[in-house]
């Protein structure tokens, strides 16, 4: 009778609704009975969806939660008149009875404080279980009443983990600037798609030294996240040569933009830099100096040459003879030139034939012989070409003397100078890499190097630091001002293998391509009226992308996406505050423009520089202090010898 | 005896300013010996003025009463020396001491402002970071030295701290532009001189090593860090003096 009942197709709709109420008094009967267990795990799914938690981490806090599990299993196996397994495993019953006895006899904490070691935990797992089944049900499309649901859901889920990671970077002391282990952290974390979701993002050392890119337009907080980076890795880099696992660091900046920010960024990243534990920064070529004619002979008639721009087609006769004469002026028999006037009395008419009279081969002699007409105009070319450069390459310093050095090239105004910078500069860097003893563990960081590119491609500066083992770090404020050419682009995004860091930018696809695809539900459903979604759909597996570029395209000031092996990881990033300069300094054209030594502070790179005399020490102007050593030594002796 | 009087009178405000002073450190500011010493004491302790006890190693420590503080005009609360502070309570003494001692300190007529001024200047709204030096020294502008007008920063280090606390305070000691109590914005002014000219780091062997590396990684601020060995005495004996020698 009753399967007849059934069959009647008026009769389905009815049958399905007792089974629903069924199903809801049996689950609501559930919730109840195990009440504490169900406001724990409803709070978890609150405070998840509230704060934007993955359910990763509501199942790590039921973890942490096992150390009282455990406490209280023994507290009960002891306080048990027969101790043993059986007593063991009815003890969350037993917690569970007594729960209802206590509060019915309103005994309202001594209730809770029976059944928490239970609930707690339960109630975590299960809030994990339901909140995994719902971000699952509503990325896959099977969940939500609306169409929209996902794109709500997910725009909703943004705005919880960003304001979460807001409140993290704001708290103090929640984000260092490091973490055991060598990590290098760089703020708060907002989300992951294909890596571990931690509270806050941090990378390895090693990701570090290896080769980097960092793309955001202007105001979207690079220098910040750069300035981060610079400051963590000096910190860990330290702290790893102090144990004996590395050798010191050595931070070189090159910023191709130049201008009054150059210089403004050029103080903060010395202040950060001194608080990173950094014993001196040195700014180039505002207040420090390299020596070009620190090169080795061959490789300084390379620089020399690729410092002049030469033409095409015939014009590289021109280019042939003037690398002629410069090797033979560099590599003359009495050694190679110390300084630009030495070069140029070198390119004068006459000087060759002497230096070579007495130990040049018989081809030395011919090669002078052909090519001493052109002698004037090489030297006139060198003549414009060091008065461009300035005296910033004329010092006797070396990449040594600091622990980190900001070298400031006007890109923006003289493209040409700063080209010849570059060029000078990478080439100096090179050879301090390869020949010299003092072995640093060295980080170039290249801010829209493109500018200046044009002589030193991009993809060749990082072959040469592979080869190197010096890590490289290339920003740009687009995917066009990584390099001039797509080809040229690729291959620096391709060989980042340290990460690429996204900040907001017009057009982030090529980049967020990098990231690849996902195998990801895709679930179809029938929409009715009022745009009521039935059960009815399928589903199939689809690949959809890593990183969304549109969410790139939204980012907000000091977000970042960090892409790294097939995973992304959104950032808040965490501002580096340093101290404020003890004094400040006054700026002077002379100590701007003296040669010399590569730091002009006293043998110290850092600090402001040397200013003359007034009556109070430290006053801005006059740090010179008098001697007091008469009276600490008849006080305390003369100082220790360390 | 005005003159005698004067002497105790300093000496109760030095044993105030210092929290607590031993008695043999005490007879080398009364000027007195264990015998002279001893009376002072017990005059003090009969006035009510100071109390006395053997707290650690070495002779007995004397301390200023509420009464001996209102004497003396000290705005201190009346607390004996923490135990935890003895060690370091001694060797600021003991830096006071050899400082005041030399004619140079005479001469220029310099003063040393205590770590119990600096911390009562700041009212109790010490900041969570805020470091109190052991003492300062102000030379007088008029007194005659080459370093005349300046103030020092004295630390006493017995013990050595990790490298990065003590270049953080070296730092702040060498950028204050404050005085101690003054309104937070007034702690670091980039414009203004700084208050310290000089942190004058007075060390134990086993402090000294820290110390060195912290001036050597502070870059130009270097030059304005002196440091100095502590002078003999100014540690803790390992064992109790015996009351013959200091009552």
């Amino acid at each position: 009778m009753i399967r007849r009942w059934s069959g009647l197709p008026a009769a389905q709709p009815l049958h399905r609704l007792l089974l629903w109420a069924a199903a809801g008094l049996v689950g609501g009967a559930f919730v109840v009975a195990a009440a504490p267990v169900s406001l724990v795990a409803a709070g978890a799914y609150a405070a998840a969806w509230q704060r934007g938690w993955p359910p990763r981490r509501l199942l790590s806090a039921a973890a942490w939660c096992i150390p009282m599990v455990l406490a209280w299993l023994i507290g009960t196996a002891r306080s048990a008149p027969v101790s043993g397994p059986a007593s063991l495993a009815a003890a969350p019953w037993t917690a569970w009875i007594a729960f209802w006895h206590l509060l019915l006899a309103g005994s309202v904490p001594r209730a809770l404080a029976t059944i928490a070691p239970v609930a707690i935990p339960l109630g975590l797992l299960a809030g994990a279980a339901a909140w995994s089944y719902r971000i699952g049900s509503i990325s896959s499309g099977a969940g939500g009443r609306s169409p929209a649901s996902a794109v709500t859901f997910d725009q909703r889920q943004w705005r919880h983990q960003v304001r979460a990671a807001r409140a993290r970077i704001a708290a103090p002391g929640s984000v260092p600037l490091t973490m055991p282990g060598d990590l290098l952290v760089a703020g708060a974390t907002i989300r992951t798609v294909g890596h571990v979701a931690g509270a806050v993002a941090a990378i390895g050392y090693q990701r570090i030294r290896s080769h980097q890119v960092i793309v955001g337009t202007t105001g979207t907080g690079k220098t910040t996240l750069l300035l981060r980076l610079w400051a963590a890795f000096m910190a860990t880099a330290l702290r790893r040569h102090a144990a004996g696992l590395g050798d010191p660091p050595l931070l070189v900046v090159l910023d191709c933009k130049g201008g009054a920010g150059a210089r403004r960024t050029a103080e903060r990243v010395r202040r950060v830099m001194r608080e990173s534990g950094a014993r001196s920064t040195a700014i180039w070529p505002d207040e420090a100096s390299l020596s070009l004619w620190s090169l080795p002979p061959r490789q300084l008639t390379t620089t020399l040459v690729d410092l002049i721009e030469h033409g095409s087609g015939s014009a590289a006769y021109y280019a042939d003879v003037m690398e002629a004469l410069v090797a033979l002026a560099v590599e003359a028999p009495c050694g190679p030139p110390s300084s630009t006037s030495d070069l140029l009395t070198r390119l004068e008419p006459g000087w060759l034939s002497l230096a070579y009279a007495a130990a040049g081969s018989p081809a030395d002699h011919a090669l002078i012989a052909a090519t001493s007409r052109h002698l004037t105009d090489v030297a006139l070319r060198f003549r414009t070409l060091f008065r461009r450069l300035g005296d910033g390459l004329e010092g006797r310093g070396g990449f040594a003397d600091a622990d980190a050095w900001y070298c400031i090239l006007e890109g923006t105004d003289e493209i040409s100078v700063a080209e010849g910078q570059a060029r000078a500069l990478v080439d100096l860097l090179a050879s301090f890499a390869v020949r010299s003893t003092d072995r640093r563990e060295i980080l170039l960081a290249v801010d829209e190097f493109s500018a200046v590119s044009r002589r030193l491609p991009i993809w060749q500066l990082y072959e040469r630091a592979r080869s190197l083992g010096l890590a490289v770090q290339v920003s740009a404020q687009s995917w066009q001002g990584l390099a001039a050419h797509e080809d040229d682009r690729y291959r620096i995004a391709a060989a980042a293998e340290g990460g690429i860091w996204l900040l907001r930018t017009p057009h982030p696809e090529p980049l967020a391509a990098m990231a690849g695809t996902r195998r990801a539900l895709d679930t179809s459903r029938r929409i009715g009226r009022f745009m009521i979604r039935f059960r009815q759909g399928s589903s199939r597996l689809t690949d959809v992308p890593i990183v969304d570029p549109a969410l790139v395209r939204g980012l907000d000031v000091g977000q970042a996406a960090y892409i790294y092996r097939g995973g992304v990881t959104y950032v808040q990033v965490k501002r580096v505050v340093a101290a404020p300069p003890a004094v400040a300094r006054v700026p002077s054209p002379a100590d701007a423009r003296t040669t010399g030594p590569a730091v002009r502070q006293g043998g110290r790179p850092d600090g402001p520089a040397p200013q003359p005399t007034s009556a109070r020490p430290g006053a801005p102007g006059a740090p010179v202090l008098a001697d007091a050593s008469s009276v600490l030594d008849a006080a305390f002796g003369p100082e220790p010898v360390p | 005896m005005a003159r005698a009087d004067g002497t105790a009178a300093a000496a109760l405000i030095f044993t105030g300013e210092m929290y607590g002073v031993q008695l043999d450190q005490l007879a080398v500011v009364l000027g007195a010996g264990s015998r002279g010493v001893g009376a002072a004491v017990a005059r003090w302790r009969a006035a009510g003025t100071a109390e006395a006890a053997v707290l650690g190693p070495g002779p007995r420590w004397v301390w200023l009463t509420r009464a001996g503080l209102a004497s003396s005009g000290l705005p201190y609360r009346a607390t004996p020396p923490g135990l935890a502070r003895l060690a370091h309570l001694r060797a600021a003494t003991a830096v006071r001491l050899a400082l005041a001692a030399t004619p140079q300190y005479v001469h220029a007529g310099a003063y040393w402002r205590s770590e119990r001024r600096l911390r009562a200047s700041l009212g109790g709204r010490l900041g969570l970071r805020e470091h109190v030096p052991d003492g300062e020294v102000h030379w007088p502008d008029m007194g005659g030295v080459p370093w005349a007008g300046e103030c020092w920063a004295i630390e006493a280090e017995l013990t050595p701290k990790t490298l990065a606390r003590t270049v953080a305070i070296m730092h702040e000691l060498l950028t204050r532009t404050g005085d101690y109590g003054c309104a937070a914005r007034d702690v670091r002014v980039a414009a203004r001189p700084p208050r310290h000219a000089r942190a004058i780091y007075v060390c134990s062997a086993a402090a000294r090593p820290v110390v060195t590396r912290a001036r050597d990684a502070i870059g130009p601020l270097a030059t304005r860090v002196e440091i100095r060995s502590l002078p003999d005495g100014a540690l803790l004996p390992d064992r109790p003096a015996t009351t013959a020698a200091w009552p």
